[in-house]
C-alpha cells in the first residue's frame, strides 16, 4: 500500500493540525482538552523517566503470557470439539457461552481468586481471548478436505501425527485469524483488567493519569496502546497470515 | 500369485428411509504385478471399491484378501493416488513426496535419496522446492504419483487420477504410466471412465455393472507397449468394452 503512503501520512498531519487548532481556540479549559503538544510532552515525559517503557514491557509480558495459554488452550479445545462429537455437543455449546462474557467480566472472580496479582490480569486474558481461538480452531478443523485426512492416514498417520502434520497445517489458515481475533480480545483483556486491578502495566498509568486529574496523560497512554496494537497485528499477525497466504496460494 | 481378492464384497449408503446399494457382491481377482483397469458408469461404486480396498471404508458385507490376508485397516502397502491428487498446500513438493516416509520415521538423508529419485522419475526435480499452487493440474498428479511411488508399495490404487488434465498432458502421462509400470513391477488398480485410457493402459479391463455394482466382464489386452491412445489397433478392444459398458450406462440407476 505504498501508493497511499502519502496521503496517510497527510491525513495524520491534517488530523494533528486541527486538534492543534481546536486546543488553542480554547472552547475548552486545556485541563479537560489538551493539545497534541501537551501529549506530546507527556509522553516524552514518560519516555525519560521510564515509566511508560516499564508500563509497556508489564503490559506485553502479561499479554505474552495470557495469549499464549489462549492458543494453547484454545487449540486443543477447537480440535477435539472438532474431532470428537461428543465434547462438541457437551464442552463446545458452553464454549459458546463462555465466548459470550467479556473478558472484563471475568475480573471479580479473578480478583476473588488470584488476589491482585499478576495471575489474575494473565488468568482474565487467557479466558478472554481462549474461545475465540478456540472457535476458529473448530471451523478450521471442520472445514478441512477430507481427502487431506484420507490420504495421510493411507500413508499411515494417526493420533498425535495425524494432529501435528495434517489438522494443525491444514486448519492453520483458520487457525491465524482466530489468533488475530485472540489477540485483540486479549489486549483488550490486559488493559481492562489492569484498570481494574490497578496493578502496574498500560491500563494502570491510565488510571493514574485519572486520578491526577491528567487528561493529558489518559490520551498520551491510549495513544501509546493503540500504537502497539498497530505494531503487533501489522508486524506480528499480518506477516504470519501473508506467509500462510502465500503457501497455499490465495494471495 | 493374486495379489488381492474382492470376496462379496457390499457396500451401502445413506440410511433409512434412503438407501443405496452402492457395491452388490462384488467379487474379483487381481494377480500380483497386474495393470487392471475398472470402467463403469460413473457413480458406480469403483472409488467406493478402491477406498475400501485402501482401508480408508468399511465395507458392510464382505472382505478384501491382500496376499490371502484380510484387509483391516490402512496400510503402507495399497496407496491410494486421489482424483484430484489431496497434495497438501502447507508442504513443498519435496516435503508432499516424503510424507508417509517422515511419518513412518525414516531418516531425513534416506528420505531425500527415496524423494530424489522419484522427483527425477516424474521430472519434478526443478519443482522441488516449489508449493503446490505453482504448478499445473498435470504436475500435481506427477506429484501424487511420486508421493505415492516414495511409499513402495505393492498395490497402486489410483482413483481417475487423470479425469481433470487436458488431453496432451494424459497423453504424456499415459506413456509414463506405462513405463513406472514396467520399472516398477507394481500391481495398479485404475479406475477410469474413459474407455481408451483404460485400454493404453491396462492389461486387464475389467467392466463393472451399474448400481449395485458387480463385475460384469473381464477383458484382456493383449498388445504391445508402450501404447498410444491414437493407436488404431486399439479400437476393437475400445468397441468390445463399449459395447458390453452401453446397456450399463443407459440404464437407470436402481435404489431400494
Amino acid at each position: 500500500m505504498a501508493k497511499y503512503l502519502g496521503k496517510k501520512i497527510a491525513f495524520y498531519v491534517i488530523l494533528i493540525a486541527v486538534w492543534q487548532v481546536v486546543a488553542m481556540a480554547n472552547i475548552w479549559p486545556n485541563t479537560i482538552f489538551p493539545s497534541p503538544s501537551e501529549v506530546a510532552e507527556d509522553l516524552a515525559y514518560g519516555v525519560a523517566d521510564g515509566s511508560l517503557f516499564y508500563g509497556i514491557a508489564t503490559s506485553m509480558w502479561r499479554l505474552i503470557v495470557g495469549l499464549s495459554i489462549a492458543i494453547a488452550g484454545g487449540v486443543v479445545l477447537g480440535i477435539f470439539m472438532a474431532r470428537v462429537e461428543i465434547v462438541n455437543q457437551t464442552i463446545g455449546s458452553l464454549v459458546l457461552g463462555l465466548q459470550s462474557i467479556p473478558s472484563i467480566a471475568w475480573v471479580p472472580l479473578a480478583i476473588l481468586w488470584f488476589g491482585l496479582t499478576d495471575s489474575g490480569i494473565i488468568f482474565v486474558t487467557a479466558i478472554g481471548a481462549m474461545f475465540a481461538v478456540t472457535i476458529n480452531t473448530y471451523t478450521g478443523v471442520k472445514n478441512i478436505d477430507p481427502n487431506y485426512i484420507a490420504a495421510a492416514r493411507n500413508m499411515g498417520a494417526k493420533g498425535s501425527q495425524l494432529v501435528t502434520n495434517v489438522l494443525i497445517p491444514a486448519a492453520f489458515p483458520y487457525m491465524i485469524s482466530g489468533f488475530k481475533q485472540g489477540w485483540a480480545f486479549a489486549w483488550r483483556g490486559v488493559i481492562g483488567a489492569e484498570l481494574l486491578f490497578s496493578f502496574l502495566g498500560l491500563g494502570f498509568l491510565l488510571n493514574v493519569g485519572r486520578q491526577l486529574n491528567d487528561v493529558s496523560q489518559v490520551i498520551a497512554i491510549m495513544i501509546v496502546i493503540m500504537g502497539m496494537g498497530i505494531l503487533i497485528d501489522g508486524f506480528v499477525f499480518k506477516r504470519i497470515e501473508n506467509k500462510v497466504m502465500y503457501r497455499w496460494g490465495l494471495r | 500369485m493374486t495379489k488381492l481378492e474382492a470376496k462379496n464384497i457390499v457396500k451401502n449408503f445413506g440410511h433409512n428411509d434412503y438407501k443405496l446399494k452402492a457395491l452388490d457382491n462384488l467379487n474379483l481377482k487381481i494377480e500380483d504385478g497386474d495393470f487392471v483397469c475398472l470402467v463403469g458408469p460413473s457413480g458406480c461404486g469403483k472409488s467406493t471399491f478402491l477406498r475400501i480396498v485402501a482401508g480408508l471404508d468399511t465395507p458392510d458385507g464382505g472382505e478384501i484378501l491382500f496376499d490371502g490376508k484380510p484387509v483391516t485397516s490402512t496400510g503402507p502397502e495399497r496407496i491410494l493416488v486421489f482424483q484430484e491428487g489431496a497434495l497438501f498446500p502447507w508442504l513443498k513438493v519435496r516435503d508432499n513426496v516424503e510424507f508417509g516416509l517422515k511419518i513412518a520415521g525414516i531418516p531425513k538423508d534416506e528420505r531425500e535419496q527415496i524423494s530424489n529419485r522419484y522427483l527425477e522419475m516424474m521430472q519434478l526435480t526443478k519443482f522441488a522446492n516449489s508449493y503446490t499452487f505453482q504448478l499445473s493440474t498435470g504436475m500435481k498428479q506427477r506429484v501424487a504419483i511420486a508421493r505415492a511411488l516414495a511409499m513402495d508399495p505393492d498395490v497402486l490404487l489410483m482413483d481417475e487420477p487423470f479425469a481433470s488434465l487436458d488431453a496432451q498432458t494424459r497423453d504424456l502421462l499415459l506413456v509414463e504410466m506405462q513405463l513406472i509400470w514396467e520399472k516398477t513391477k507394481k500391481t495398479i488398480v485404475f479406475v477410469t471412465h474413459n474407455v481408451a485410457e483404460a485400454v493404453v493402459l491396462g492389461n486387464k479391463v475389467i467392466v463393472m455393472k451399474h448400481r449395485p455394482t458387480s463385475v460384469k466382464k473381464e477383458i484382456s489386452i493383449d498388445y504391445k507397449r508402450p501404447r498410444l491412445a491414437e493407436d488404431e489397433n486399439l479400437l476393437k478392444f475400445q468397441k468390445e468394452i463399449i459395447s458390453e459398458l452401453r446397456p450399463e450406462v443407459t440404464e437407470k440407476p436402481s435404489s431400494e
